[in-house]
């Protein structure tokens, strides 16, 4: 019997390691910092997109939002007025492009900087993450890294990306507005990584309830016909 | 309400036909089984049940799935750009995108715990190695198609997962570059690649349902083992499949899809390990993600293949890995089938569980010196396990096992 | 427990579980045929927008609807004139067979024109006989187009595959293979030179 245990706690202490190392930072630098991200939150998420527009889309693109999908999903749900103020030329059906090519991005800051529709999936911490690194522009404690290029919480410490939120060295005063608009764009960042992640989670709440209900059913009658058999 | 439908009109047309009544009696309803089954006999069910929803998720993700590496915006892709169409744009697409990649790890979950009790119990034994031989065939052909299925999302992972493993085979003495260059169709793993490992993940999930009918004939020849291990020789012993284990197995599906659901509906990613992080990530030739790790359910493999220090060494035994399971049913030449009766083997076993869960966990890990060794260690015992089998039925005192049930 | 009691639980759950997954596999249908239903790009190209002031007057242009070709001709007052006079010749003369249920702005007035703006004829391009995109040829009479169109011939278009005929409201005419006038699609103008189809 004592292999048996030993089986059972390997595979109960294999589960809680797989876990905890996904998430916790993986030992990959400091925990992250965590941000207010509500997805069901049609203001946060219209703040986060305000922000996107304004600051992130000097540089980035999110080319997998079209403008239309702007009106269409009902957790942004902007009007045609205001999407037509947004895309300027553009057609409602293209996506959300930055002015900036590749080439330029490349050559101003080192690397290209990437498009962000899947941004918050394609980053451990997600949107803890993508709000660390906003909130993360500090002095290097070692006075290697200079001042705009060291982030607490990027690996390796040193981030292509100059401070868009102008965090480092920012008035006390101000602190609370950064924040709220560094969560409120990893917000928007978090909704358009997986638009249709509150319907699958309203749908998900239904199939739940059906399938207790199937396995109840269907136990029952399992033991019903089961009473035949002398077992 | 089966035997309803069978006194019809209609059915007496079509069993006049094609012989139908007796089939349905000889598997189904007078196609005796074991009556002391225990639920580690749903997983062959259920792996079934698996199949056929990758299939059929399959089949409608490729009415969208376009399998082309030409760029289209930045670092997308056709290919990278289609997967996210299907997940924003396609009505529903997001749910059978998400049941596939889900379904991929549970027909993983689901045949690994139908190969345990395979191990424990003893079912690759006299008469039925034939069966645990055609199983096996059945995981190389999964790991295949698992492993093709991965590449088409076109992501970091996908990319970089696909030119390690084909590398492997590059190793190999004289054929191994030829070998390379006609899986990668090219030098490096790029647009060719791509597309034919499309035409051969369609390809591989047909062949097994052809090759999992051989698997259920197999089994019909030669009736399932028991918990006991023991022949069955007295009829009181048996029971009809249909209706007993036709519910019992309704009932194993009902709470199968529980979990399943649990994980497409409220954690598709599950942690990273059944989408993976990187993956989110489109491929780039140029940089190597910093932690390369195949998906969960081949890590095993993946530890056994980084133990030794010749690459070639590695390959090899990572397939020699895989070939001792066919040569099981001939290592093990003890007469008893069960754990339950073997006190020797059963500690061998539990310890075999316990070494492909830590090879699992090396395989995900970052290689350290020390879980380098810990992969070692496991990779030794892999094989011990299997080795020493040939001498312990001569050693092993064996319970005395029951007349019947 | 009674054989009974036992019998009418177990054909109870039976019919309980029947239900329940007759239920679930319906449920499981539907994202299935669902996800086969045009996709939410495919259906936002649904609509086309085109600024109808760039057609120069007695100009045909063919601009793309769903994926299907559209006429968008500027008629001028003669043409318009040439609308008169001949509606024994046509099969629906009224648009009755089709658009009579489905376009509100089409006025006992307006029937003739076929068109919001009288100038603006905007019609799927596509001969109701079999899809061809029919031929145009305005001026009536045959002095430009010879026997090709017939001796009253009041002007319009002339398909090439089967010789369908139709006016310059694209009105069928007898005679014709094809069975209805070409289709008006449901349009409407969101400025005074912009229109939106679809």
């Amino acid at each position: 019997m004592k292999l048996k245990q030993l089986f059972i706690a390997t595979g109960a202490l294999a589960a809680a390691l797989f876990a905890n190392t996904a998430m916790a930072n993986e030992g990959h630098g400091p925990a992250l910092k965590h941000a207010e991200v509500n997805v069901t939150d049609q203001e946060q998420i219209r703040r986060g997109l305000t922000v996107f527009s304004d600051v992130c889309m000097g540089c980035h693109s999110a080319t997998y939002v079209t403008y239309k999908d702007l009106m269409d999903y009902p957790e942004i749900g902007l009007t045609r007025e205001q999407v037509d103020e947004l895309r300027g030329d553009h057609a409602l059906t293209e996506g959300m492009r930055t002015g900036l090519s590749p080439e330029d991005g490349e050559a101003s800051y080192g690397k290209t900087p990437p498009d962000l529709s899947l941004i918050v999936a394609a980053r451990r911490g997600g949107a803890n993450y993508v709000y660390s690194i906003l909130t993360g522009f500090e002095h290097d404690p070692a006075g290697k890294i200079p001042d705009g290029s060291f982030n607490e919480f990027f690996p390796g410490n040193r981030i292509a990306m100059p401070d868009p939120l102008a965090w480092l060295d920012h008035d006390e005063a101000d602190t609370a507005q950064l924040e709220q608009d560094a969560q409120d764009v990893s917000a928007f960042l978090a909704f358009i990584a997986d638009p249709h992640q509150n319907e699958r989670r309203a749908i998900g709440c239904w199939v739940m309830g059906f399938l207790l209900l199937l396995t109840l059913v269907l136990w029952r009658l399992k033991v019903e016909v089961w009473k035949d058999v002398k077992h | 309400m089966l035997n309803t439908i069978m006194k019809t009109k209609l059915f007496g047309w079509v069993d006049r036909r094609t012989g139908a009544e007796a089939i349905i009696k000889s598997q189904l309803t007078e196609y005796p089984a074991p009556k002391n089954l225990n639920y580690m006999w749903n997983f062959g069910s259920l792996a079934l049940l698996v199949l056929v929803l990758q299939i059929v998720t399959g089949i409608f993700l490729a009415m969208y799935y376009k399998p082309s590496a030409a760029f289209t915006y930045g670092a997308y892709t056709v290919a990278f750009d289609s997967v996210e169409r299907i997940m924003r744009d396609v009505n529903f697409g997001w749910l059978i995108r998400y049941m596939h990649a889900v379904g991929a790890s549970a027909f993983f979950v689901v045949v690994y715990m139908h190969i345990g009790r395979g191990l424990y119990y003893g079912s690759y034994k006299e008469p039925r190695e034939l069966l645990w031989i055609i199983g096996v065939v059945i995981l190389l052909i999964m790991q295949g198609s698992a492993f093709f299925g991965y590449l088409l999302p076109w992501g970091q992972m996908s990319f970089w997962g696909a030119t390690v493993i084909t590398e492997l085979f590059g190793a190999l003495p004289v054929i191994g570059e030829y070998l390379q260059q006609l899986l990668r169709g090219g030098f490096a793993v790029g647009d060719p690649t791509l597309n034919r490992f499309f035409s051969l993940h369609y390809l591989f999930p047909l062949l097994l349902a052809a090759i999992v009918g051989g698997h259920i004939h197999a089994l019909h020849v030669v009736h399932s083992n028991n918990p006991e291990g023991i022949d069955l020789t007295k009829p009181e012993e048996k029971i009809m499949f249909h209706p007993y284990y036709t519910v019992k197995d309704a009932f194993g599906v009902a709470v199968f899809l529980l979990g399943y659901c649990y994980f497409v509906f409220f954690n598709p990613q599950a942690w990273g390990y059944f989408i993976e992080v990187d993956n989110y990530v489109p491929a780039n030739n140029l940089s190597t993600p910093a932690h390369i790790a195949p998906v969960w359910y081949l890590t095993p493999w993946y530890t056994i293949l980084r133990s030794f220090e010749s690459k070639l060494l590695g390959v090899i035994m990572m397939g020699a890995s895989l070939a001792i399971l066919f040569a099981l049913p001939f290592l093990d030449r003890s007469k008893v089938r069960s754990a339950r009766y073997r006190p020797v083997f059963k500690q061998m076993v539990y310890l075999f569980f316990v070494t492909v869960i830590v090879l699992g966990y090396c395989g995900h890990s970052a290689p350290t010196p020390t879980l380098k060794l810990v992969g070692q260690i496991a990779t030794t015992y892999y094989f011990a396990f299997f080795l020493l089998l040939l001498v312990v039925p001569k050693f092993e005192k064996t319970k005395p096992e029951p007349e019947g049930i | 427990m009674t054989e009974k009691a036992n019998e009418s639980r177990r054909n109870f759950l039976y019919l309980a579980a029947g239900g329940l997954g007759g239920v679930a596999a319906g449920a499981a249908a539907v994202p299935f045929i669902g996800s086969m239903f045009p996709a939410a790009d495919t259906m936002a190209a649904s609509k086309t927008e085109y600024d109808v002031s760039t057609v120069a007057e007695g100009q045909l242009v063919v601009i793309q609807w769903q994926g299907k070709p559209v006429f968008v001709t500027n008629r001028t007052p003669e043409l318009l004139k040439q609308l008169d006079g001949h509606d024994e010749m046509l099969k629906d003369p009224n648009s009755e067979a089709i658009e009579g249920v489905s376009a509100p702005w089409m006025t006992a007035e307006n029937r003739k024109y076929r068109s919001i703006k009288p100038e603006y004829l905007i019609v799927v391009a596509s001969c109701t006989h079999l899809g061809c995109i029919p031929g145009y040829k305005p001026s009536a009479g045959r002095a430009e187009w010879g026997d090709s169109v017939p001796e009253n011939w009041p002007g319009g278009w002339h398909c090439p595959c089967h010789g369908s005929l139709y006016d310059l409201s694209a009105r069928v005419i007898n005679g014709s293979p094809a069975p209805h006038n070409l289709h008006v699609m449901p349009y409407e103008y969101t400025s005074d030179t912009s229109v939106v189809i679809g």
